[in-house]
């Protein structure tokens, strides 16, 4: 596998305009002739088509849901980053993309994380035009507020739902293109596979989920912007639909799918109550500026929370990491809590939360200063544990919640399959082994609005097609391992349903390849997957036929993918002897317990090349080299 | 675990295999529910059970289960989304049940949204509203910097109240109308109340309310019913601005 | 000749809402003007008569029936119209349904008080308008509201008026977006108001029924006396 990035030579700050300057143009007139195919409709997809769709491209976007408005992107709550240095107080773009590649541990490539960082200021003008109702102060001028990892106030909001307010002025933007013509929406459609024809990424085999019939559309360019899998261990703050077939499918079909392993997950979610419980719910992490967060000192101390003595209480966060207390990095913050309750000190019916306390600075500001704040969540917790946050700490647990691995892209977004690109949180992404707050939304509207309408024409305008249509042989071809794959799957009628494998799968994840990772827990993980596979295809409930609705049917085509790619993932984690962001691996750590990365051996986005059914992957390497940032150790102490 | 509190219910669901299917009731008995479960986790485990005995589960949708896609929408012992005031049903938990209790779970029943199957309905008339108009016609990297245009503070406020729709439809299945006023209110509100929607006002009120009457939904009465069930909290001084637009349009308009 | 926008008034579902509530208004208007002339009655016989005589004689009054008929077949086809595609689009089927906090009983009532105010109406015009007036207004009026039947009705319809206008007059004012944070509290109150001024319609015909203005003539003798 060929891995050239295409970064553009010259100054880091000269490479994205020189890049667009030397990029090849598509005649205005010959734009509507290309098809462009887009896979999901988050900020990235939508904000793809759109911007696409403005060019005169002929665009078609498909999405599972029943509308493109529900994409995941929907939930993120806490804000935007730009470098736009309203506050005055010190930012800029070399500042957002230096907190960017510290914050991902080093392991982001420099030209990307630059371009985002200089995009990242278009993509707030942008968004206000299209109506996107920010947070102002009262001078009507735009608001601000501050988040993790960085000491600039630069995160752009719409109240707690800013996820929802720019998802939904990328679909808007898309609707307008809708109406225009130049985008045509196909929803309710999986994507099932990639359809190759002369080593170029052509088209794609969908399945129609209201019908269940399988449908070809042929294309000049694939675009996948399908999310991340932090599903893959079943417990996760994304939605029920989130998936990693899409990014498997191209897997297979020849694109490299980087730092698999590199999975974040959030402190301040609510507990799970049992077994059922079906996904898991973030908190702001906000909360963590008035929170503090304890557990007892000793084990199995099961009185309640406030017949606990101030001297029997072990604020550990604040013990171990006294310069941050409570707000040390996401990744911290999570194992910290995960070792405690390791150690038996975890808290609540199921000893698997640790308490969040808001007691103190109720006491310092008041119950209606802290309502003011952050009312809404304490309603959100009541409201899902039933238990009331401003008299009784809260419980909270960390939780899967983003993942900076994906499909392996050049700086034009083109994965190693020519024709075939990755935008948002689908490809490995300019987080490095880390992502900041603030910043996922960020990149996905980056990736849409203005990389891809800008990198594309450089695909298109470069090369000459030889006509495809749906009817082509490869697309044939596809179609029917689709509908082998689905047969197979109805075939089996055994006896354990697609959401117990997964949450068996989930189970292995999360505690052999989760917050901290050792060689001998992997190589555990990397035995059970494919016991739990190999179950899964000779045991799985499988009721109903694939020519209607089936959501059963659905959910198994997810879980089949998520059963191979776990363990790739796990792979990942094995090879990756170092820590570093968000992987931990609990052998390579510094005396006192906290990760050590491991450049000299490390320093490399690790890229897999599918090899064929039952071979081993090969790992390739794309070396990263840091020309304009330090590289330093990450100190929170 | 205390499984001392779980309990038992009946659920009757709407059960109907295709659109053009005759549907019916159909009773289910729910086993060992803990009252810390939400609503389609009850569900969820009725439908494992289905499953292992090689039927048909029941079709419901639902996505981020944190009440902010949308896609979930059900009508629980007839109440659009379920009991609790401005949620959305897969908010609800079972704690708001107690043993013993028969609990009927309808689809939206809107002839806007037609029936899937199951409880699942087909919104996508919301998305040809939208289509029609709701949004403003900017091109990717046209923009001016976000603080040439100042907003007064109380309007993006209000904007953003407007915004915050989630485009559920609770509004049409509740209106005794099946009336998406409250929906297209909500977004041609947003818009107008913002200076960056200001220049195509006019005739986005005009598309937007011909595109809603075209999806033959019905009438406002006033009512109501919307404001109430909505899981967002938006308000029906959404319609009353949607209603001057639209007449303000047509009066003076060149259209 | 651009006629969309008349055009629009009757094809969009708010163009034909604005109709009703602008018809609406009007005729709530016209009751409550009407409402004040039937207070005439208690200035005496003289007063009364004259006020009528003086309308009949008005040469624009003819004009201002007719136009009052057209508002009145505006507001009854408009709603009829709406009413009709409200009934074809409503949600049907729900095996249970409860109404969540917006409904009022005067809300899901329209159509019935609307109908009933129509029969009343009818039944108005034919025993008052298109009836013999050599008698004088007042004796006629006078002498229909100590019939217990004519007072019936004549309280019905007032009823059915209030009803009808609780939750009219407040829709009105939101159909033509006259709604504010601040203001649309005192609308509805208003709106109560007006609902309950039409009551003034059943105490004139309860006040005749009961012989009030007789004792009241007894007492104005007495003193007099």
């Amino acid at each position: 596998m060929k891995l050239d990035a295409q970064i553009p030579s010259g100054p880091i700050e000269k490479k994205w305009d020189s890049h667009k300057f030397n990029t090849k143009l598509v005649n205005p007139n010959n734009k509507r002739k290309f098809d462009i195919l887009v896979v999901g409709t988050g900020l990235a997809g939508a904000s793809a088509a759109a911007s696409l769709g403005e060019l005169g491209y002929n665009v078609k976007v498909f999405c599972l849901q029943d509308t493109p408005r529900r994409a995941h992107s929907i939930a993120a709550q806490g804000g935007i980053n730009a470098a736009k240095n309203y506050p005055n107080d010190g930012d800029s773009v070399w500042r957002l993309f230096h907190d960017t590649i510290k914050g991902g541990d080093y392991r982001a490539r420099e030209a990307n994380v630059y371009r985002l960082a200089q995009i990242s200021n278009q993509i707030i003008d942008h968004c206000a035009a299209i109506g996107v109702p920010f947070g102002r102060e009262y001078g009507g001028l735009l608001s601000t507020r501050s988040f993790g990892g960085a000491q600039v106030s630069r995160t752009f909001y719409t109240r707690g739902q800013t996820g929802q307010q720019l998802l939904l002025g990328a679909y808007s933007a898309m609707m307008r293109q809708a109406a225009a013509g130049t985008v045509k929406i196909y929803p309710r459609r999986e994507m099932a596979d990639i359809v190759i024809s002369n080593g170029r990424a052509r088209g794609i085999t969908v399945r129609n989920l209201v019908t269940g019939e399988l449908e070809n559309y042929s294309g000049h360019a694939v675009l996948l912007c399908t999310g991340g899998y932090a599903n893959v261990f079943y417990l996760s703050t994304n939605a029920a639909l989130c998936n990693v077939s899409a990014a498997w499918a191209a897997y297979k079909k020849g694109a490299g799918l980087a730092n698999p392993c590199f999975t974040q997950i959030h402190p301040t979610c609510i507990p799970r109550s049992g077994e059922h419980q079906s996904k898991l719910t973030l908190m702001s992490e906000s909360l963590r500026n008035d929170g503090r967060i304890w557990v007892p000192k000793t084990k199995g101390d099961k009185r309640h929370a406030n017949e606990i003595p101030e001297g029997e209480r072990d604020y550990f966060l604040e013990r171990r990491y006294p310069a941050f207390g409570n707000l040390v990095p996401r990744d911290i913050a999570s194992r910290a809590s995960k070792a405690m309750i390791d150690e038996g000190r975890g808290v609540g019916p199921t000893g698997l939360s640790v308490y969040l306390d808001f007691r103190d600075s109720i006491k310092r500001k008041g119950e209606d200063k802290i309502r003011e704040e952050y009312g809404n969540l304490f309603d959100m917790y009541h409201q899902i544990t039933d238990e009331n946050g401003y008299k009784v700490p809260m419980r909270i647990y960390p939780a899967s919640h983003y993942t900076m691995g994906g499909l392996w892209v050049d700086y034009n977004l083109m994965t190693t399959v020519p024709g075939l690109f990755a935008l948002g949180e689908a490809n490995f992404s300019d987080h490095g082994a880390n992502r900041l707050g603030a910043s996922a939304l960020m990149q996905g509207l980056a990736d849409g609005f203005f990389v891809i309408p800008a990198t594309i024409g450089g695909y298109l305008g470069g090369s000459k097609f030889e006509p495809v249509n749906a009817t082509a042989a490869e697309f044939k071809a596809g179609e029917s391992a689709v509908k082998n794959k689905l047969n197979k799957l109805l075939a089996i009628k055994g006896k354990k349903t697609p959401t117990e494998f997964h949450r068996q799968l989930g189970n292995v994840m999360w505690n052999d390849c989760g917050m901290g990772r050792t060689e001998t827990t992997l190589k555990k993980a990397l035995k059970k997957i494919p016991e739990i596979r190999e179950e899964f295809w000779t045991n799985l409930a499988l009721p109903g036929t694939s020519m209607e609705m089936n959501q059963t049917l659905e959910k198994a085509f997810k879980v089949a993918d998520f059963l191979e790619f776990s363990e790739l993932l796990v792979k990942d984690a094995l090879e990756r002897k170092e820590s570093c962001g968000a992987h931990f691996r609990e052998e390579s750590v510094t005396p006192e317990g906290e990760a050590r990365r491991d450049d000299a051996n490390f320093s490399h986005a690790a890229v897999w090349e599918y090899k064929g059914e039952g071979k081993e992957p090969a790992l390739n390497k794309e070396p990263l080299v840091f020309e304009n940032i330090k590289i330093a150790e990450r100190n929170y102490k | 675990m205390n499984n001392s509190k779980h309990f038992n219910v009946t659920i009757r669901v709407w059960r109907q295999s295709g659109p053009d299917e005759q549907g019916r009731m159909v009773p289910y008995e729910v086993k060992d529910i803990s009252p810390d479960m939400s609503f389609l986790e009850m569900i969820d485990v009725l439908n494992e059970n289905l499953i292992k005995k090689n039927e048909q589960p029941i079709t419901v949708e639902s996505d981020c289960r944190e009440g902010i896609c949308g896609c979930c929408g059900l009508v629980v012992n007839g109440e659009v989304h379920g009991p609790d005031e401005h949620s959305t049903v897969c908010q609800l938990h079972m704690r708001r049940f107690k043993d013993g209790d028969i609990i009927t779970v309808e689809p939206w029943r809107v002839r806007s949204f037609p029936i899937i199957k199951d409880l699942a309905v087909d919104r996508s008339a919301l998305d040809r509203i939208i289509q029609a108009g709701g949004y403003i016609s900017v091109n990717t990297g046209a923009a001016p910097d976000a603080n040439s245009i100042p907003v007064n503070k109380d309007n993006a406020e209000e904007a953003m109240d407007s915004a915050a729709c989630i485009g559920c439809g609770a509004c049409v299945a509740a209106c005794p109308n099946g009336a998406a006023m409250l929906f297209t209110g909500a977004k041609i509100s947003q818009l107008a109340l913002l200076p960056q929607g200001e220049p195509e006002k006019q005739t986005r009120a005009l598309n937007m309310v011909a595109a809603m009457d075209c999806e033959k939904f019905g009438n406002c009465s006033n009512e109501y019913e919307c404001e109430a069930v909505c899981p967002k909290d938006i308000k029906v001084s959404n319609i009353a601005r949607m209603n001057r637009e639209f007449m303000l349009a047509n009066l003076f308009s060149k259209h | 000749m651009n006629i969309t926008f008349i055009r629009r008034l009757i094809s969009a579902s708010i163009g034909r809402k604005v109709l009703m509530a602008v018809s609406g208004l009007a005729l709530g208007l016209f009751m409550l003007v009407h409402l004040a002339e039937n207070l005439l009655l208690f200035k005496g016989e003289m007063a009364y008569n004259d006020w009528v005589d003086f309308l009949l004689s008005n040469p624009l009054t003819p004009f201002f029936e007719v136009g009052l008929l057209g508002i009145f077949i505006i507001h009854i086809v408009m709603g009829v119209w709406v009413r009709v595609e409200d009934f074809i689009n409503a949600p049907r089927g729900y095996e249970a349904r409860k109404w969540q906090g917006g409904r009022t009983i005067g809300s899901a009532t329209q159509l019935y008080t609307a109908a009933a105010i129509l029969a009343y109406l009818t039944y108005h015009m034919l025993t008052f308008r298109f009836v013999n007036h050599d008698m004088g207004f007042y004796q006629m009026v006078t002498s229909a509201f100590r019939n217990n039947f004519f007072v019936a009705i004549y309280v019905g319809g007032a009823l059915a008026v209030v009803l009808h206008l609780s939750h009219g007059m407040q829709s009105a004012f939101q159909t033509l977006g006259v709604s504010h944070p601040k203001y649309t509290p005192f609308i509805k109150l208003g709106g109560w108001l007006v609902a309950l001024t039409m009551m003034g319609f059943a105490f004139i015909s309860v006040y005749y029924l009961f012989g009030l203005d007789l004792g009241a003539a007894a007492v104005e003798m007495t003193v007099v006396q």
